[in-house]
């Protein structure tokens, strides 16, 4: 990163970590320091809010020391500069990487885990990276992402409105199902564009292989081997299930 | 214990792990594993010690440390192979054997340099391996006299020390990674009053953080982040016929080779520090100390084999606090302490009275690692590099998803999956603006350490911090602390600098007086 930037960056962290301190402190201050808890009679030096008073400080002081050089080095004027130059920022291709990746592990972290079979959400979660970098085309890893954006939206629709649990009166595994199905329809579009795009048919093939094999081995290995139960254990892992106990 | 009887725990403890095969294919497993990951730019040997770990759950003690120091002896030897072949260093501690081991490669020598790193790295371990075995009982016996005013003012020693060395722009950022990290270890109920602090009321928060996901999230999500967003990709690699070991280059540089063991040794004994700085370090005084300075930067096999063994040896190093104080000498120790204490085992001054063996076991395994790492790199080396050939875009999200399911199966938690993504992210975005991670974990490692040493002390003490200048040990921490803090304030630098000028004046003032007499 560049020096200006840096110090940009530096003017923006210092102030967070001032913020950051005065709310730890006052949090401190909440805690017991000469009043009895929990029967014990507390003195300041056996607090429990001893160390987190030692750590505002800490943190607002060089927060401070931070902010000064941030401001005498540049890092302030060169903040309000991109404050007022904040309709001309260009968002570069690399954030844009850095971006899809989070989107990905947040997908994959607070919606998937939780929520549908482990095996498809390595799955799903490999193949949607996978096909977003492999290929090295930012217009096939945009049209990836979109229908990534639309099949986890509708996840998080079903699950936020509590539509899941009707389904599931319905049909078991319903979120298991579903996310199969996104799968295959992901796959079918992935391969559909790169014929489109003069994208070897040979990179989307090696992609689903790895998004099958990876799960294949990591599910059984955990789960069987070393005795973990995984998150949620859906449609997917109960048939290693059936199929285990009935070669085991 | 004798003489004679460490000696016999030492050959005895090797004779049984080699006396079965599985522990020696989970050894050569995991070195070359370990190689792997060290040569894969982007995973590091922290990371795979932290993917191990979750593999060693099921294990017994022995073997889950022989996989865990053979993946930790690999990964850190295994950067020299990219830093040799295509001048990137697979490892920050390989950083510096680029600078040489490249134009080496470039002089169609790839096999001669990948030798040299071979060997220099092997002795290094050993070196390391014995530094670890006649300072440990030491250390131990010493550490067992501290108070709890030294062990506190012991990890505030590991946390200021680790943030002034391994910041890249301003020492202080690195002081507030260390307390970023402390803070996140007074999350959760304190261990004195039981009081919940930062929890916000979820259960899930009142045991604390795990460190596994913390560390895992700290070390692994940036990389994996950085790594795909540079659409890092390895080009053609230098070729090479076989590797030879190059006996006799060595043998000319056995000073070069145990002053790099010493400097390694040293660094790694730091908290927090490292096998890159090592690295570093031994390079700059192996330069300094050359009797062709000028070769350096143009395939100076000097060089080579000052940072191979200074990194390598670095391991022996980081184990020494680790072991007896429970500080972890560097980030791939502070991952092995998380696998320490998974399996039951405390590092820490009572670690030689709980198990008078378990040095003397892993020094032993060092030793062993060492050479598995040699053979390895000696015989399978073609191997290991067509892996790099594999695409980083195909095989990061792999080592994401392992990522995951290593922070998940760990505790068996969701919740932690919860934690290692925004720790990540977090992570990602400080050494983004050049502020260094190690100083973090060690806080978060050394958090709990320093909150319940300095209330027992003070308590002890009825309040009054006057026994920290009573006694020796506490003293020079509090000096050195001092020293270290008050550094970087410019008025002292200019004091620094205003003694030094007095001095240098002093004895030349006696130099003339003695000419002149």
């Amino acid at each position: 990163m560049e020096e200006k930037k840096l110090r940009q960056y530096d003017f923006i962290t210092a102030v967070g970590l001032i913020l950051f301190s005065v709310w730890e402190l006052s949090q401190a201050l909440k805690m017991p320091m000469k009043e009895s808890y929990g029967g014990v009679q507390s003195e300041w030096y056996v607090s429990p809010a001893l160390l987190p008073m030692i750590i505002g400080g800490g943190l607002m002081l060089l927060g401070a020391i931070l902010l000064v050089n941030a401001i005498r080095t540049g890092g302030a004027a060169s903040f309000i500069e991109a404050v007022k130059n904040s309709g001309k920022i260009k968002v570069t291709e690399p954030t844009r990487r850095v971006v899809t990746v989070v989107f990905a592990f947040v997908s994959f972290i607070y919606l998937m885990i939780p929520n549908v079979d482990f095996f498809l959400s390595i799955s799903l979660f490999l193949f949607y990276i996978s096909t977003s970098f492999y290929p090295e085309r930012d217009d096939f890893r945009k049209k990836m992402t979109l229908q990534f954006i639309i099949g986890m939206g509708v996840l998080l629709i079903l699950i936020t409105t509590g539509l899941d649990d009707v389904l599931k009166g319905i049909l078991s595994y319903n979120v298991d199902i579903l996310a199969l199905l996104f799968l295959i329809y992901l796959n079918i579009y992935s391969r559909i564009q790169a014929r489109k795009m003069d994208i070897a048919r040979k990179t989307i093939r090696q992609v689903t292989l790895i998004s099958l094999i990876v799960p294949l081995i990591l599910c059984p290995l955990f789960r069987y081997f070393l005795l973990v139960p995984l998150p949620v254990e859906g449609g997917i892992i109960k048939l290693m299930n059936l199929v285990y106990y009935a070669v085991r | 214990m004798g003489f004679l009887e460490p000696l016999q725990i030492f050959f005895m403890s090797i004779v049984g792990l080699v006396a079965n095969p599985v522990n020696i294919l989970i050894l050569f497993g995991s070195v070359i594993m370990g190689i792997i990951f060290g040569a894969t730019p982007g995973l590091t040997a922290t990371l795979g010690v932290a993917l191990l770990t979750t593999l060693t759950y099921g294990m017994d003690v022995s073997t889950a440390m022989v996989a865990l120091m053979g993946i930790y002896v690999g990964g850190v030897y295994g950067g020299s192979y990219t830093a040799v072949l295509v001048n990137i260093p697979g490892t920050a501690a390989s950083a510096a054997t680029a600078l040489d081991g490249y134009p080496l490669a470039r002089k169609g020598q790839a096999g001669r340099a990948l030798g040299l790193t071979t060997t220099a790295s092997a002795i290094g371990t050993v070196i390391g391996m014995v530094f670890v075995v006649m300072l440990s009982p030491v250390i131990s016996a010493l550490a067992l006299e501290f108070t709890s005013f030294e062990f506190f003012l012991l990890a505030l020693f590991g946390i200021v020390i680790s943030g002034t060395l391994t910041s890249q722009d301003l020492v202080y950022k690195g002081w507030i990674a260390g307390l970023i990290g402390l803070f996140l270890a007074t999350i959760g109920r304190d261990s004195l009053q039981f009081f919940p602090r930062y929890t916000f009321g979820m259960s899930e928060l009142e045991g604390g953080l795990d460190l596994v996901p913390v560390l895992i999230g700290a070390f692994g999500i940036p990389q994996i982040m950085q790594t795909i967003r540079d659409n890092f990709k390895i080009s053609e690699t230098s070729e090479f016929k076989k590797i030879l070991p190059e006996w006799k280059t060595i043998g000319k540089n056995i000073p070069t080779i145990l002053r790099s063991s010493l400097i390694g040794v040293g660094i790694g004994a730091v908290p927090g520090i490292g096998e890159d700085i090592a690295g570093w370090v031994s390079y700059g005084t192996a330069k300094k100390a050359s009797k062709h300075p000028e070769e350096f930067g143009k395939g100076a096999v000097e060089a080579v084999i000052a940072t191979e063994t200074a990194n390598n040896s670095c391991i022996g190093g980081a184990m020494i606090p680790l072991l007896n104080l429970g500080i972890p000498g560097s980030p791939p120790a502070a991952m092995l302490l998380g696998a320490f204490m998974l399996h039951g085992i405390q590092p820490g001054p009572m670690l030689n009275i709980d198990r008078p063996t378990f040095v003397l076991e892993i020094t032993a395994i060092l030793l062993l690692a060492s050479i598995a790492m040699w053979v390895s790199g000696i015989f399978l080396s073609k191997q290991v590099v067509k892996v790099l050939k594999v695409p980083t875009s195909l095989f990061m999200p792999i080592i994401a998803v392992l990522c995951v399911i290593g922070s998940y199966a760990l505790g068996m938690r969701v919740f932690n999956l919860y934690l290692m993504l925004p720790i990540g992210i977090l992570a990602y975005f400080l050494s983004e603006m050049k502020y260094p991670i190690a100083p973090l974990i060690i806080g978060v490692i050394l958090g709990d350490m320093c909150d319940q040493n300095l209330r027992r002390a003070l308590m002890v003490s009825q309040g009054s911090f006057m026994p920290v200048f009573q006694r020796p040990v506490s003293l020079v921490l509090i000096l050195v602390i001092a020293i270290l803090i008050a550094g970087q304030i410019p008025a002292f630098q200019r004091f620094q600098v205003r003694v030094k000028e007095g001095v240098v004046s002093l004895f030349k003032k006696k130099e003339k007086s003695a000419d002149n007499a």
